[in-house]
């Protein structure tokens, strides 16, 4: 869901007229900050960030040693003990085909997680290299953004069922497709940070002083966008494992063999009122591990972005 | 101000274009000869042949698009692949229900998130303020679908206040057209609510902490007034902003809650239609909702550029 | 009065007064039928399209010359009498007065000529009349004569069979479209009216009572007899989300649910308000359906493979659940309790499960590994729920599975297709056949193995071949059965498609509903609310 995107104040909304300083983009110069080093004080100082990142740590164990968890094959079938309630045995219960919930929660944080992580990378290193691109090059800038500004007229979630209607169901679809769908908001972000730099005097100064290009940008431009490109990705990470589960809700998402929290939750709708921990499993784990990273995104953006902090 | 508003009105002219090539290009990006997924279940080849002829795959691509945008503009979307009806009726059968949620959501979500957005500046760090971001970061936390069952199970099957599902035309009653439209209404609102809240509380505490308002404030304005008065109407345009890109996510979220309330609006067009592959369907909701996002974002604009005299280009 | 009832009227006295008033009378209410379908109506051209959803809708529009009642025998529906010559060559039939198309136009011998014509291209028991016919003319406006070449004693089963595609009545004008292109009007003759401007593809589609039906005198008996209408309007709501339809019935927001699943139909029973049964006594047989033409279902030994390790205990629990009422094992084609029920050469079906056998047969076939796309629609319980036992099956076998998930539409396009694999060919699909579809071959469309022109999957077995003429030929039961005997046990050698077992389906109503009835097509006539 783009929610997450939309709501980041660092990428400020494209159709804001100009004079309107709604979302401030640039980072401020990083006040000195008296901190107690160590990990207590960073508990202290940022508390909801440290539940967030212990609350994602522990997910990412989770995906990582599935097997080790007690977990049994979370594909094997057997439909004779299907529908099992929660018990000592099956501690989620079992499904309509007596596959086991709790192996199938287990590993299907690895699918959630693949697919949240692999969006925010991708998305990041795309949209980063054509707002790069775009903010440097004139010429390319006026096409890629008319292009960037179609795409970004296509609502998030239309465009990536959309896109899942053209190919199969596969893991890499559903990434590629959900990207594709974030990758304008990020490349415009850049850019905005990009232009807005390039009139910086020390920028300026270095273009005078005949500093090559690429030097240019990895030296200045690009430490600079790091700050509000992360805070960026971890929102996009959070919508994208919202949005695999909407895909998946619908049909149009990873194969339904595969278990990702999405797929668990769309296999138990139809017994929803019956058998309501099929879903609730998932669906628990899934907002938790969303809210952790939206949380921990509402940090970062706290601690590099103080006049933000102030604020949000 | 004029030259604005014309350069604004043109500016989405590319735009569109660029959404109606992608549309356009669905059906060729996709795996397989388009002729014979349109020709479908019991085609011959003869079938398939006079498909492939009437969809001019032997001419040039840029071709096809003139022609096929030319006949978008005359309001020929072409036929439905599986009903054999044409997309265009098959839209209009199913703008209102989908209209009237929309609608619904946005004034729902306004008149609760701005409120709420509000309060949190006035009381920013308490315990409200908390819970009001709290809550707003759930919203995003937690798929649609998930707050539509529970909200279906809670006041429709438990308490029996609300139907579970369908949709009932205004021209039948208003009770009877809001009571079906009020659980998907707010189960779609989460998201939006939780957005508009969050800015609200963000330009609020921006325009707080201006002069005019510590000005109003040794005046001895009431806090009400400053609250709804002074700050609010200065802080609109970028919450009316949120409010326009927002409708992006009642779009995205309305596909699923109509699947959920088993609502016969155009969300679940396109979801049969993306499941049946059915491309003259997807492409024209696309191209729909995607027109009707941009046309709201530029009446927006237009808007403010007309109201607010800050503005000026 | 409910709480909602009560609620809206508080909430109409005090805070919506001056509103406008809700527009549904009580009287009104009672009068319309809120039914939710197995699927939704995406066409509606019943010669065109075979899904049995469009049978369903179809017997309300259109009638027949004949109509099956329970007992599967052909009753006179639409025709008032028929004749038929000593040597069995001639029929003459002659029409029931006053028959009318719901455009006002009378029912005409020319109509049922081109209606019947246009049926005989799509229908294997059609093909096979219209091989021997020799003249098929309108004598005058109520009189027909059919003229064939040898004796075609199922002549009337074939007309008058439940069975897709059957043979439906329209006006002249609409049964002269191609065949293989679908109607452009849906105009019949039956008891209720398609209002075609409120057909919303995909969430409704509404019937109302064609005032001009002139019923039969006799009692109503599924297809054959009176179909009186006691409600005036049909809605059909499709529901995609068997937990909406499931809400909306307990809720009272419909009045009946032709296919609830049947782990849902214990909370149903709860409800004091709501009635659920069997719908189908004659059941339906799941099927494993393989394709002859493409590798590794191309070789037996790989069709056999997949039948030595079939549990159909594990396919039922999937499908109907911990309720052992509700299925039986079918080591045959043919459905259980039917005078033709067979289980010779079943045995390959029975007894424990043999995955060695399975192991060994598939490597005697020479399966080298290929991907083997199994097309399963999902948005069909049914298929659904089979798809993901097929699945593990086939990967415990040690087939290479390529999962194709997809929707019962994407399905009947890509099964149609005979292309290699890798160019939109495909190896196995699941579908069901109702039990009154599978009790003989001249119904049983799946159970045909002629090669090309079989059913999809095309089962080329000469010897099912034989023993389907050897029972059309059949002087007396006794015959007919042996020959059935020869036709299940080489249909079972060469696996002309592996059932996965034999299950009931429920139905569920809102008490305040009265008489609906059991049978493979819900029939509305005879349903009332009260």
């Amino acid at each position: 869901m783009a929610s997450a995107t939309v709501m980041a104040p660092a990428a400020p909304p494209a159709t804001l007229p100009p004079g309107i300083n709604a979302a401030p983009v640039m980072p401020d110069v990083l006040p000195p900050v008296k901190a107690r080093k160590g990990v207590l004080g960073f508990i202290r100082r940022h508390p909801t960030m440290s539940v967030g990142l212990f609350i994602i740590a522990t997910m990412i164990f989770i995906a990582i040693f599935a097997p080790y968890l007690g977990t049994t094959d979370p594909t094997a079938l057997a439909p004779a003990r299907r529908t099992r309630e929660p018990s000592a045995q099956y501690w989620f219960g079992t499904d309509m085909l007596g596959r086991d919930v709790y192996s199938r929660v287990m590993y299907g944080a690895r699918v959630s997680l693949l697919v949240g992580f692999a969006v925010a990378f991708c998305a990041s290193i795309i949209g980063l290299t054509i707002g790069l691109v775009s903010g440097y090059i004139r010429l390319a800038d006026s096409i890629i953004m008319r292009i960037m500004d179609g795409l970004m007229s296509i609502p998030p979630i239309l465009l990536a069922i959309a896109l899942m209607a053209l190919t199969r169901g596969s893991v890499q679809n559903v990434i590629i497709a959900i990207t594709i769908a974030e990758v304008p908001r990020v490349s415009r972000l850049v850019r905005g940070v990009v232009l807005s730099l390039r009139e910086q005097p020390y920028v300026e100064a270095a273009i005078a002083a005949g500093t090559r290009t690429p030097t240019i940008i990895i030296r200045h431009i690009l430490p600079n966008t790091l700050a509000p490109l992360t805070v960026q990705a971890t929102f996009i990470c959070a919508a994208a494992m919202i949005t695999e589960s909407i895909l998946s809700f619908i049909g149009a998402g990873t194969p339904p063999i595969i278990p990702s929290w999405g797929n668990i939750m769309a296999e138990g709708r139809a017994l929803w009122q019956v058998k309501p921990y099929i879903v609730f499993f998932p669906a628990i784990f899934l907002s938790i591990t969303v809210l952790s990273i939206n949380l921990v995104g509402d940090g970062l953006r706290d601690a590099l972005d103080p006049r933000m902090a102030k604020r949000l | 101000m004029f030259n604005y508003i014309v350069r604004r009105v043109l500016a989405t002219i590319p735009v569109m274009a660029i959404v109606a090539l992608f549309v356009f290009s669905l059906l060729y990006i996709a795996p397989g000869d388009p002729a014979a997924v349109i020709a479908g279940d019991q085609a011959t080849p003869d079938d398939v042949e006079r498909i492939r002829a009437s969809l001019g795959l032997d001419r040039p691509f840029l071709v096809r698009f003139g022609e096929w945008v030319f006949r978008i503009l005359q309001g020929d979307m072409g036929v439905s692949i599986f009903t054999n009806l044409p997309v265009t009726t098959m839209i209009q059968q199913r703008i209102e229900p989908t209209l009237s949620l929309m609608v619904l959501t946005v004034i729902l979500a306004v008149s609760v998130a701005i409120p709420l957005g509000v309060i949190a500046a006035w009381k920013q760090g308490t315990l409200i303020d908390r819970a009001v971001m709290g809550m707003a970061v759930l919203g995003f936390s937690v798929p649609v679908f998930v707050v539509g069952y529970l909200l279906a199970y809670i006041f429709a099957l438990e308490l029996d206040w609300l139907p579970v599902q369908g949709y009932t035309a205004l021209s039948e009653g208003l009770w009877p057209w809001l009571e079906n439209l009020i659980l998907p209404a707010v189960a779609l609102g989460g998201v939006y609510i939780a957005l508009i809240a969050r800015i609200t509380r963000a330009t609020m505490l921006e325009v707080l902490s201006q002069d005019y308002i510590r000005t109003a404030r040794a005046k001895g304005a009431g806090q009400g007034s400053i609250l709804f008065l002074h700050a609010l109407k200065n802080a609109a345009v970028p919450i009316v902003t949120v409010i326009g890109i927002g409708i992006a996510l009642l779009i995205g979220g309305a596909v699923v809650t109509e699947s959920v309330f088993a609502i016969p609006g155009l969300g679940r067009l396109t979801v049969d239609a993306i499941l049946r592959r059915d491309y003259p369907v997807i492409q024209g909701v696309v191209l729909l909702f995607s027109f009707v996002y941009v046309l709201v974002n530029l009446g927006i604009d237009l808007v403010y550029t007309l109201f607010d005299p800050r503005i000026r280009y | 009065m409910d709480r909602r009832t009560f609620l809206k009227a508080g909430a109409g006295a005090v805070a919506l007064s001056g509103l406008a008033a809700p527009a549904y009378s009580q009287g009104a209410n009672a009068r319309t039928l809120r039914f939710v379908p197995q699927a939704n109506l995406a066409n509606f051209d019943p010669i065109w399209g075979t899904q049995y959803v469009v049978r369903n809708a179809a017997v309300l529009v259109w009638d027949t010359l004949y109509g099956f009642d329970s007992n599967l025998q052909p009753q006179r529906q639409m025709v008032e009498s028929e004749e038929v010559s000593g040597d069995g060559l001639t029929w003459s039939f002659r029409l029931r007065p006053g028959l009318k198309f719901h455009d006002g136009s009378a029912v005409t011998s020319k109509d049922v000529v081109a209606s019947i014509t246009r049926w005989m291209a799509r229908d294997s028991m059609g093909l096979m009349v219209k091989a021997l016919m020799q003249e098929f003319v309108a004598v005058d406006d109520r009189n027909f004569r059919l003229v064939l070449s040898k004796p075609y004693p199922k002549l009337l089963v074939a007309l008058g069979k439940n069975s897709t595609p059957m043979a439906f009545i329209m006006p002249e004008r609409l049964a002269k479209t191609d065949p293989f292109q679908q109607v452009s009007e849906y105009i019949g003759s039956g008891p209720m009216r398609f209002v075609r401007n409120e057909w919303v593809p995909g969430a409704k589609a509404v019937f109302e009572r064609f005032a001009d039906y002139q019923p039969r005198q006799e009692a109503s008996n599924w297809l054959a007899g009176g179909k009186r209408m006691l409600v005036d309007r049909v809605e059909w709501i499709i529901m995609p989300d068997p937990a909406t339809a499931s809400a909306a019935l307990q809720n009272g927001e419909v009045d009946w649910w032709e296919n609830p699943i049947t782990d849902l139909i214990p909370q149903l029973r709860r409800n004091r308000n709501v009635r659920a049964d069997i719908a189908d006594p004659l059941g339906n047989i799941g099927a494993f359906r393989m394709n002859y033409l493409t590798p590794p279902f191309n070789n037996v030994k790989a069709r056999q493979a997949v039948m030595a390790a079939l549990s159909q205990e594990d396919y039922m629990a999937a499908l109907v659940g911990g309720d052992q009422q509700m299925w039986k094992p079918l080591p045959s084609f043919f459905t259980p309790g039917t005078p033709l029920y067979t289980e010779e050469g079943g045995e390959i079906l029975k007894g424990p499960r043999n995955l060695d056998l399975a192991k060994r047969l598939l490597a005697e076939s020479g399966y080298a590994g290929t991907p083997v796309p199994c097309i399963v629609a999902q948005d069909q319980p049914i298929t659904k729920a089979m798809g993901d036992v097929t699945a593990d099956l086939l990967k415990r076998i040690g087939f290479n599975v390529d999962f194709v998930a997809t929707d019962w539409g994407t399905v009947g396009q890509r099964r149609a297709m005979k292309n290699p694999l890798g160019q939109g060919g495909w190896s196995m699909f699941h579908t069901w056949h109702a039990g009154a579809d599978a009790i003989n071959p001249a119904v049983y469309i799946a159970i045909r193995a002629n090669g090309e022109r079989a059913w999809f999957g095309w089962p080329d077995v000469p010897s099912v071949e034989t023993e389907v003429t050897n029972w059309f030929e059949a002087k007396n039961l006794d015959e007919e059965k042996a020959a059935i005997r020869r036709l299940n046990k080489a249909a079972m050698e060469n696996v002309v498609y592996a059932p996965t077992g034999f299950f009931l389906q429920y139905q569920a109503w809102r008490a305040n509903v009265t008489g609906v009835g059991k049978g493979p097509i819900p029939f509305f006539w005879g349903v009332g609310k009260s």
